[in-house]
């Protein structure tokens, strides 16, 4: 149609390059649109999902526990926690610039809550915005409200958090904090909980703010009743543990909180997304976290990007509640013994006190009452300001001395020393020593000078009395020292005794200088003291004086008192340490049995039956002759064996750079009774400390007869002649 | 001037698969604006523009297209003359000085100006046909191109710039250039470039970085930007700082989210969460082929890109066509308008562009932007309706 050009130029080219221009760009369009639709697809399908699912967990129910009896000990009680919903507020109008909508409504809410009337909502209140708010936030809201601040006249640290509420970790500041216990007039707290709905609503303004808890269920249903006149509050129900009896059992079950900001990363990695959870921090509460808290459910919430609920998908996973946890720990047993140890304490002024109590043929422990303790429901809705007092209380009540405290045994540990002798041939059952007055061991520098020399004594030489010949069992029954001297140590040239070594490996068979692996957490150990350790830490060889006081379990012995029932346990039962276990199975909320906890046998002393019957006769000694120190243990219808122990220790007063000692210049006493029965077949092993009590025999043996009674009485009787649970 | 109107050479395919692309437009409008309260109308005021879009097509079809030949000089001469009085007395709207006020409405010049210039350089190049060969006449085309273009880079208005120089430059190829004056212009443009980076707004500079590869905290992958740093003296804080350059590819990253979120069937018509939930932000315009593709899937965002360039490539059959030069360059310079379009609004949605602000013709809402592609395929179809016949005659 055109006629021919003579030159070349772009013309016919740019309309096929056009064409090819068009198919080029599809090509590259689908392989992109591929390459982001179908290769990429879950990538960016997870990116969407992302954006807009929250995920909601639906915490399960939390296990309860029982005691051996089947009584409930911890349930769930419902507690109510008031919150609001920021995007059901009404906006500040500005048409209306003199009215702010918002703050009338929340005045309103407030007045409703009792804000003004009641001053317990008022404080309470002011504490939640104030952890919510931060210490700066705080005090520049009420300050912007014209409302006066009444601060501590201490200056105190506050550790600054950061936006999500989470400990910052930076150096606390030392600040005068806002006096919490001064009710804010009701200004002050509108100010703050609109600053609060103003930073939640800049996340997502459906989810309910906090902003009073510890409601009882009849005011929750008043204000729920009232709520179709505040459309934004909300009334939320979260179950709070009730600990039904309070410090009888707080050592044991322990309490709950908050995950602290330390242990924050390790939660994370168990798959704990809301570091808000409350879980255990103490106790059995701590130990079976996991089974007690079940699996959380899971559901998610669609939002769009305005953070507006749109709707709820799931649950996805339904809540597995927690499993039950059944005690060995007999609740009346444990009554029993709290009161019987805090009598004795009340009377002899001592400042802390245990006692123990486990199954000798399997390790369950039956009872344990570590004083002074605590009441752990001042943990179940927040950490507060009972739970500072006990942090400052001197005495210590969070620690369960039981497990947690670390004594020199005294006379209770000697057992170990005759089975020792005995398993090593050191002694034989009719092996006798002499006590005929004070030892001197001569000094190492001046062998021949006698008045450098170390005198040994006996607890009964300071009454003038001297036992003379015995054997084993009759010194286990006087708790005479020499005997347990000369065998530890032995006497130079006259007697081969056990040795720092011998001593310290029975020591470590028995159990001490390892955690006896009770089922609760806190449990500490000293290390079983021996010839390198002590040159290690002193600088200074094993001497035949540290033997002696070894083997009466006093100078570098340290124990817990369950080291010692596991002790006395290993003798009543002929050899066997057991693990102590204070759950005796878990149950699922319909009753099937989870997990049955076995005994579990740490390991079998290397000693024979005979040799082991012995030691036992000595404790049966003790109680049942009449030179016996233990006799005020007696139980009628009951062989009780025993053994008392009297440890001295040393309170370092800084001042006299000296142990305390009394006037006449003896070092004070903690009060010691290991015993277990019946005598032929045990089924109760039991351990009684009382702190600075004085005289075993005087104080803790009472105290365990007391227990020993109650329970062949009221929880085991004899009369039936039945064995209680092997 | 209605005389001879052959229906028979209307481009009945052409003109179906347009309607058809406008009612999918509606649907997808209705899908993303739904959720929206202040746009819940906007699917019905789209109906509304296509039904005017649909008169302003077949009265365009209707005129002979010749006689637009008389119109080019006075139609260019008006168009130049607005640009310059929006210069000096425009109105800024969305940080471009564009808009031109008359008598109490806004108007903006650009937008009828894309066919004031193809019309013009259609009609230059077609009556000095014979003349391109020589340089001055080639370089007077060239001239007619850069003095409107100048003039919108400035306000400035990047997309309707690139716009321009890409069918202006299309126009000027296909009406033929002697090889040797392609490569001195291509020298020339080159020597050009240190001008042009002096004078690329900042706004520009920012949307390359938001568009540049970056690693996952959004800084700009380093020799890239050291060849930036030896281009540019200043460099916008998005080149710079890696959370302003996350915060401002937002809406291209949740475009992409939602491309990716359809995979390959979509997740069905009012169903893509991102589109839904409003994550993804100007959805009914720039973004809508992003609705489509999360919706409607690859396989559903293909056969619309298919269809789109299948009226590019019948408006190209209409140029191959046409009765004269005049013609073919018209149909010409509509089809590389409506490819460029295309081209540039999806690239951006699939993130192998950088963020223009194009619409997707004849699909995104806007009564404009759909009157004048309508426009554009008016232009089409008169030149279609007068093929060859006149030959005949």
């Amino acid at each position: 149609m055109f006629e021919e050009r003579t030159v070349r130029d772009t013309a016919n080219l740019t309309m096929t390059l056009f064409r090819a221009g068009i198919v080029i760009v599809f090509l590259i369009m689908v392989v992109r649109m591929f390459q982001l639709q179908v290769v990429e697809n879950e990538r960016y399908q997870a990116l969407a999902n992302r954006n807009r699912l929250l995920r909601i967990e639906t915490p399960a129910p939390r296990g309860i526990i029982y005691d051996s009896n089947g009584t409930i000990l911890v349930r769930n009680r419902p507690s109510f926690e008031v919150a609001l919903v920021p995007e059901d507020l009404p906006f500040d109008d500005l048409d209306t610039p003199d009215v702010d909508e918002e703050a009338v409504e929340i005045e309103k809410v407030l007045r409703i809550l009792r804000a003004d009337s009641d001053p317990e909502v008022a404080l309470r209140m002011a504490a939640i915005l104030f952890n919510k708010l931060g210490y700066d936030d705080f005090i520049r809201t009420v300050q912007r409200a014209n409302v006066p601040i009444s601060f501590l006249s201490e200056p105190a640290f506050v550790t600054p958090v950061t936006e999500d509420g989470r400990l910052a970790m930076v150096e606390p500041r030392k600040v005068y904090l806002p006096d919490l216990d001064q009710p804010l007039p009701l200004e002050g707290l509108v100010a703050l909980v609109k600053r609060v709905v103003a930073i939640q609503s800049m996340g997502s303004a459906s989810d309910p703010v906090p902003i009073l808890d510890g409601v009882d269920r009849i005011r929750a249903f008043e204000i729920s009743e009232d709520s179709f006149r505040i459309p934004a509050v909300r009334v939320i129900q979260v179950p709070v543990r009730e600990y039904i009896y309070g410090d009888l059992l707080s050592h044991v079950l322990g309490f709950m909180g908050p995950i602290p900001a330390l242990a924050a990363d390790t939660y994370r990695e168990a798959g704990y997304t809301n570091l808000n959870e409350k879980v255990g921090l103490n106790g059995l509460e701590y130990t079976y976290q996991t089974e007690l808290r079940g699996s959380p459910g899971v559901r998610y919430s669609e939002r769009n990007i305005l953070g507006v609920d749109v709707r709820t998908i799931g649950p996805v996973v339904e809540p597995v509640p927690g499993w039950n946890l059944h005690l060995n720990i007999d609740l009346r047993l444990q009554q029993v013994m709290r009161d019987a140890l805090q009598e004795m304490m009340d009377e002899v002024d001592a400042p802390w006190g245990v006692t123990v109590a486990m199954n000798p043929q399997n390790g369950a422990v039956l009872g344990m009452v570590s004083l002074p303790s605590y009441d752990n429901n001042i943990f179940a809705e927040r950490i507060g300001e009972d739970y500072l007092k006990l942090e400052q209380d001197e005495r210590r009540p969070l620690i369960n001395y039981a497990i947690g405290g670390l004594y020199p045994p005294g006379s209770v540990f000697k057992m170990v020393t005759a089975a020792a002798g005995l398993a090593e041939g050191i002694i034989t059952p009719n092996t006798t020593i002499v006590d005929s007055g004070p030892i001197y061991l001569p000094n190492r520098y001046f062998p021949d000078d006698m008045s450098q020399a170390q005198e040994f004594v006996s607890w009964n030489h300071k009454y003038g009395i001297v036992h003379g010949p015995m054997n084993v069992v009759r010194a286990l029954a006087l708790s005479n020292d020499i005997y347990f001297y000369i065998l530890g140590g032995g006497f130079p040239n006259q007697f081969q005794g056990l040795g720092p070594q011998l001593l310290s490996k029975w020591t470590e068979l028995f159990g001490f200088g390892e955690i006896t692996g009770v089922d609760l957490p806190g449990e500490v150990t000293s290390i079983v003291p021996t010839d390198q350790w002590k040159r290690r830490l002193f600088a200074e060889p094993w001497t035949t004086g540290d033997s002696y006081n070894m083997a009466i379990g006093q100078g570098y012995v340290l124990s817990t008192p369950m080291q010692v029932l596991v002790e006395t346990a290993a003798i009543a039962n002929g050899g066997t340490i057991y693990v102590p276990k204070i759950v005796h199975h878990m149950t699922d909320a319909e009753g099937g049995v989870q997990k049955d906890f076995e005994p579990e046998i740490k390991r079998t002393l290397p000693i024979s039956a005979e040799d082991m019957e012995v030691v036992r006769r000595g404790m049966w000694e003790v109680v049942n002759t009449d030179y016996g120190t233990g006799r005020v243990a007696r139980v009628p219808g009951v062989e009780v064996a025993g053994k008392t122990g009297t440890a001295e220790f040393c309170e370092y007063i800084p001042e006299k750079r000296d142990c305390r000692r009394d006037e006449k210049g003896f070092l004070p006493f903690h009060a010691w009774f290991s015993a277990f029965a019946p005598y032929d077949n045990p089924e109760i092993a039991i351990v009684t400390f009382v702190y600075d009590g004085g005289e075993g025999s005087a104080v803790a043996a009472p105290v365990t007869q007391k227990i020993l009674e109650a329970y062949f009485t009221e929880i085991s009787p004899r009369t039936q002649g039945a064995i209680a649970q092997p | 001037m209605f005389a001879r109107i052959n229906w028979r050479y209307f481009d009945w395919p052409l003109f179906l698969v347009v309607l058809l692309l406008s009612s999918i437009g509606v649907a997808l409008i209705y899908s993303a604006t739904r959720n929206s309260p202040d746009l819940v109308d906007y699917w019905q005021r789209q109906v509304n523009f296509i039904l005017i879009g649909l008169v302003v097509l077949f009265f365009v079809a209707m005129v002979d297209y010749r006689q637009l030949s008389l119109l080019a000089i006075p139609a260019f001469l008006i168009f130049v003359a607005s640009l310059v009085a929006v210069y000096f007395f425009g109105e800024a709207q969305g940080g471009s000085r564009s808009w031109i006020n008359l008598g109490g409405t806004l108007v903006q010049p650009t937008e009828a100006g894309k066919f004031l210039l193809i019309i013009f350089l259609s009609w230059y190049l077609s009556w000095f046909r014979d003349s391109l060969h020589r340089l001055p006449y080639l370089l007077m085309a060239l001239l007619f191109l850069l003095a409107p273009l100048a003039l919108v880079y400035v306000q400035p208005d990047f997309g309707m710039t690139i716009t321009y120089a890409f069918m202006g430059g299309v126009l000027i190829l296909a009406a033929g250039v002697r090889y040797r004056h392609l490569a001195l212009l291509g020298g020339g443009a080159l020597l050009a470039l240190p001008l042009f980076a002096a004078t690329l707004q900042g706004y520009m500079l920012a949307r390359l970085c938001i568009f540049l590869p970056t690693d996952e905290e959004g800084h700009i992958l380093p020799p890239i930007l050291n060849l930036l740093r030896a281009a540019f003296d200043t460099l916008p804080t998005e080149c710079i700082q890696p959370e302003a350059n996350t915060a401002a590819s937002y809406n291209v990253d949740q475009a992409l989210i939602a491309i990716g979120n359809g995979g390959l069937t979509g997740l069905g018509w009012t169903q893509g969460t991102q589109n839904q939930l409003l994550f993804l932000r100007v959805r009914h315009t720039d973004f809508i082929f992003s609705v489509i593709a999360e919706e409607l899937g690859m396989i559903g965002a293909s056969l619309i890109l298919l269809l789109l360039l299948f009226v590019v490539w019948r408006v190209l059959r209409i140029a191959e066509r046409a009765p004269d030069q005049f013609g073919k360059l018209l149909a010409t310079g509509v089809a590389a308008l409506i490819f460029f379009q295309i081209v540039v609004n999806v690239g951006m949605n699939l993130k192998i562009m950088p963020v223009t602000g194009l619409t997707l013709p004849f699909i995104s809402y806007g009564g404009s932007s759909l009157i004048s592609m309508m426009f554009a395929i008016g232009l089409a179809e008169s030149v279609a309706m007068r093929h060859r016949k006149i030959e005949f005659f």
